[in-house]
């Protein structure tokens, strides 16, 4: 015990001793970038930084990031802030919905568009303005292997693509595709995308002046049914993935493995395909015809700047110089990790294009010639709304054979909806401080009466001691540091919430948002509420069903191994934590290979049995019998655990007067331990079943699938919250996701008090 | 013989049943390990390496943060470990041994304010960080998840310290103990089972926990936990380096492993209390 304590005392310690470590305030004219997340590649912005300090005096601080994926919000929660950063390392199709919300300034790269690639501005460009300059980019083309075809033999055109697809299809002598000429993914619509527009379809169209016209979608024209000829052909020919449950990286390691001679993807992979001996090159897409190739879709990351720098000056003239040629050939070559080459930066910059480092690497040079080639993904507000519904609708085309001409209408109708959704705007309530002062002051006089009353009547009630003040005095001192984090972590996060899905936050609306009433709650109950039900349903049954098969399978497990010998009891025990201690997402992508219908290892251990394949994953009854499993495999350790505790307090008298009576350990198990364990674990199941309404895990497991095939309808896993999540952060309406998270709140909270009050009653029975 | 022969056939009915849960339990951790070996892997379904190398391992320690993410995990989790047995072993003393007003409310506020989806109100949270000066700081993912572990865990405990006979502290009342002396004296002792499992468990929720460790800590490669540092290799703009992953994970599981091989002596009980045995 005392061991124990001296640990504690020190862990204590060192908790507070990291509370104290000192912040240094940053001057005001200190220039902050948030740069990437290669180390070395900070390294050489801080080397250039400070020649840059020498210059001019003034200070810059060059920040590592995590991702260049967390910018846009991270700059919209610090943009006025004390941590504000002055230049921003940038996604071009995030740029969008921060000028929307106020927080870029607008730049004059005229100085610029001449040394750069013409796409590394081009992408920056929205409304008018320029907003930033690209410094590398990220693209795709022709990935293909050269010991299965030629450079010179490359297909120019579309027809040609198709051609030699199939020209260098090899079969086995048993009729299986042994090397693909070329393999899609017909649900995809990133890499596609080239292709889709060679027939006439297009997902913005633009305005004469440029801009792009979220209204005008073209993917339900000829061209877009053209395109679906084009892929169910390549389908007959077995040239796309099988089955909708496979993706990208499929074709990426049937490349690797030198089965595949063409792919319409990027160089990510490349130290994979480099460590497998694949002797691989990138080149411009097919056109369609000789004369055009393709341009393949491309997010160009660059640097924008703060809106609401502190050093307007200081700043731009630090732009200016880290985007001098030489500057960006040292940023370009500690990127690329200097002599490995590794292709994580493809230059925008024309001068680093040029030169010897990137002109005398294969790589590096394709993927430069690439750039010519490149055409940015839309930067609107609206560009990623494709993602929530041209999958699923693409799916229902190729896989489920759906008639391709309303299907397509379909996907172009919800897009257009969602363009609507965000382009709404609310008028704001204004409320003045006394109208605050008033309604909190009601609230908390309501909920003080309420108390007193209550308590009142329980006092009258109840038998028993009534509890003493210096006792209650006591006990608040031993609950106050719980109850002050819980205050801070759990009670203003509601608080915080409910103000939330009363206002217009969302993803464009990142900074000016307002009270605008219940219009968020209207949303949800006019538009939202089909399939609400079905899933809310489901929800509640899942979430049973898996604390009641893990409450079970735990308290077994734990009564057994509790009555082995104990070397191999010690062995088991290890193992069976197993699901609990290794991250969630790498064992559920684990499962979801493992309960694939086609050469998955169950289906294969039942064939082995003349037994029939399952669709584990693929059929509606099947993949929610699934994700029940999967998730119990998941919690039943937990149980386990809490149940071994559990059963060091069972009294031994019980046990003795149950073999008095002659039960056997089944009745024993039955009769008394269960009864037992449940009793004490009561608040843990209840918790446990809460929990379960929290699970985003089913989504990796299943992606909420097999899908009705309809637009805004839940899929047969779908769980309320990941149905919402998708919902709401898809289009980054982050206030009807606060609503969304109000009314689970409401619902779950209803059911947990009323299964409290019944496990009470039936416990004091 | 006849009842030996029977006892003969449960055991052996019972190894088989542990013998099927484990496979089942250790197939995906098998591949997870294959994985990790494995040369030229690009997808993480459960697919067979068609070679196999040490290159993953070294490159975890060469070429990415892994050993800084390893022990910036270790410092978070002891230390929201040791702040969670504090919290849980105080509020639960409380909420089993001590009769005040408003306990039944309390505790059932615990419980519901648990029920908030937070994952839908990382927005809140990252405003909480902001104003408190937590963000992008190590000290800010303890204290986060010493409360998010102590509010499942009350619950647990309380069970627990209910199950603690009432007689023993009121014998120790009478002797004229004060409240303080009777909680570390008496209830501590009697409740190390319960505190090993509070321990194991704020101990394995800091270490997994992935949603709110995203969110806060965005600067610097070094500063990460290993849940958020792993999560880069796998969703970094650059590719999918799944070995590595696979790698990361089967390393980053040992200190959970050895924190419960060294723990379950206190809540595994001794081979007496079975029936089963006679």
């Amino acid at each position: 015990m005392r061991k124990l304590t001296l640990t504690l005392l020190g862990m204590f310690t060192f908790a507070l001793l990291s509370f104290v470590s000192t912040d240094v305030e940053a001057d005001d004219q200190t220039v902050r970038v948030w740069f990437s997340h290669i180390e070395a590649e900070n390294e050489a912005m801080r080397d250039i930084a400070s020649d840059f300090s020498d210059e001019t005096g003034v200070d810059v601080e060059i920040i590592s990031r995590r991702s260049i994926f967390d910018a846009p919000n991270d700059l919209a929660n610090n943009a006025e802030t004390a941590n504000r950063p002055d230049i921003v390392f940038m996604q071009a199709p995030d740029i969008g919905r921060m000028v929307y919300s106020d927080l870029l300034k607008p730049l004059d790269v005229s100085d610029y568009e001449d040394r750069y690639a013409s796409v590394a501005t081009e992408a920056f460009y929205y409304d008018g303005q320029h907003y930033g300059v690209g410094y590398s980019v990220d693209t795709s083309g022709l990935v293909y292997n050269k010991d299965l075809i030629a450079e010179e033999d490359l297909p120019k055109t579309w027809d040609e693509f198709f051609e030699k697809a199939e020209d260098l299809t090899t079969h086995t002598p048993c009729g299986a595709i042994d090397v693909y000429g070329a393999r899609l993914n017909p649900r995809d619509m990133w890499f596609n995308y080239p292709l889709m527009e060679s027939f006439g379809a297009y997902y913005f169209g633009r305005t004469p002046d440029g801009s792009y016209n979220p209204y005008d979608i073209g993917l339900d024209n000829q061209g877009m049914l053209e395109y679906v000829d084009f892929m169910r052909d390549l389908m007959d020919l077995g040239l796309t993935l099988d089955n909708p449950n496979q993706s990208e990286s499929h074709i990426s390691s049937n490349f690797a493995n030198g089965r595949l001679a063409m792919m319409l993807y990027g160089l990510w992979n490349a130290s994979v395909y480099q460590s497998r001996d694949i002797d691989y090159g990138i080149a411009p897409l097919p056109g369609k015809t000789e004369e055009q190739p393709s341009e393949a879709l491309t997010t160009v990351q660059g640097f924008v700047v703060n809106e609401f720098t502190r050093n307007e000056e200081g700043t731009l003239s630090f732009l200016e110089y880290l985007l001098e040629d030489e500057n960006q050939q040292t940023l370009i070559e500690a990127g690329n990790r200097e002599e490995r080459k590794t292709g994580e930066r493809n230059p925008a910059n024309l001068s680093v294009m040029n030169s010897d480092y990137v002109q005398k690497d294969d790589i590096l040079s394709s993927l430069s010639e690439l750039n010519a080639h490149a055409q940015p993904f839309p930067n609107v507000p609206e560009g990623p709304i494709w993602y929530n519904h041209a999958p699923t609708i693409l799916q229902t085309i190729f896989y489920d054979d759906a008639n391709a001409e309303e299907k397509l209408e379909e996907l172009t109708d919800a897009i257009r909806a969602d363009v609507a959704v965000m382009g709404e705007t609310y008028e704001h309530i204004e409320i003045p401080w006394y109208v605050h002062l008033l309604a909190a002051l009601g609230v908390f006089s309501l909920v003080g009466t309420v108390v007193f009353f209550r308590r009142r009547r329980r006092v009258s009630i109840k038998a028993g001691n009534p509890p003493k003040w210096r006792t209650t005095l006591f006990a608040w001192l031993f609950l106050s540091p719980f109850f002050i984090l819980l205050g801070i972590f759990y009670v203003f996060p509601i608080g915080h919430n409910v103000f939330l899905s009363l206002t217009d936050y969302s993803g464009v609306n990142l900074r000016d948002y307002g009270l605008i009433g219940f219009e968020n709650y209207r949303t949800i109950f006019t538009t939202g509420i089909t399939g609400l039900l079905s899933m809310t349903i489901w929800t509640f049954f899942f979430a049973f069903s898996v604390i009641f098969l893990s409450f079970i399978m735990g308290s077994l497990v734990a009564v057994i191994l509790d009555k082995f010998d104990m070397r191999i009891a010690k062995i088991y025990r290890l193992v069976f934590i197993l699901p609990w201690v290794i991250p969630a997402i790498i064992t559920l992508l684990m499962w979801r290979g493992l309960l694939e219908t086609d050469g998955g290892f169950v289906n294969q251990l039942l064939q082995l049995m003349r037994l029939p394949k399952i669709p584990w994953l693929t059929h509606p009854v099947w993949a929610r019998v699934s994700s029940i499993l999967v998730m119990t495999w998941f919690s039943f350790p937990y149980y386990m655990i809490v149940a071994f505790g559990m059963l060091k307090s069972i009294p031994k008298e019980s046990y003795e007067a149950a073999e008095m009576d002659g039960a056997n350990s089944v009745q024993v198990f039955r009769y008394i331990t269960l009864p037992w364990l449940f009793k004490a674990l009561i608040p843990v199941l209840i918790m446990g079943f809460i929990m379960q309404f929290n699970q985003f895990g089913v989504y990796i497991l299943t992606e909420g699938g097999p899908t009705t095939g309809s637009l805004g309808e839940p899929g047969a896993t779908d769980l309320l919250i990941t149905f919402v999540f998708n919902l709401a952060f898809n289009t980054h309406r982050y206030a009807l996701a606060a609503a969304y998270s109000v009314i689970i709140f409401i619902l779950v909270g209803v059911f947990a008090v009323l299964s409290m009050v019944v496990a009470r009653k039936r416990m004091e029975v | 013989m006849r009842p030996k022969t029977k006892k003969r056939l449960i055991r052996a009915l019972l190894h088989g049943f542990l013998v099927v849960l484990a496979f089942v339990t250790i197939l995906p951790f098998g591949y997870i390990v294959l994985l990790s070996f494995g040369e030229g892997v690009v997808g993480a379904e459960a697919t067979i390496p068609e070679a196999f190398t040490l290159g993953n391992y070294r490159a975890l320690f060469e070429e990415t943060a892994f050993a800084s993410w390893f022990i910036n995990s270790l410092l978070l989790s002891l230390a929201a470990m040791g702040i969670a047995i504090v919290l849980v072993s105080l509020s639960v003393y409380a909420f089993s041994r001590l009769n005040f007003f408003g306990r039944f409310k309390t505790f059932n506020f615990v419980m519901l304010v648990q029920i908030f989806p937070l994952t839908l109100s990382m927005v809140s949270i990252f405003r909480i960080f902001m104003v408190l000066g937590l963000l992008n700081r190590l000290s800010g993912l303890i204290i986060v998840n010493s409360v998010l572990a102590s509010a499942a865990l009350v619950l647990v405990a309380k069970g627990y310290f209910d199950t603690i006979p009432k007689e023993m502290d009121e014998a120790a009342l009478l002797d004229g103990a004060g409240r303080l002396k009777i909680f570390y004296k008496i209830i501590m002792p009697l409740a190390k089972p319960i505190l090993a499992i509070v321990a194991m468990q704020s101990f394995v929720l800091a270490y997994n926990e992935y949603v709110i460790a995203s969110a806060v800590m965005t600067e610097g490669i070094d500063s990460m936990p290993l849940a958020v540092g792993l999560q880069s290799l796998i969703v970094g703009q650059y590719g999918t380096n799944w070995s590595l992953y696979c790698a990361g994970a089967v390393i980053g599981s040992i200190p959970m492993l050895v924190l419960f091989y060294s723990l379950q002596k206190y809540f595994i009980s001794n081979l007496t209390s079975g029936s089963v045995k006679d």
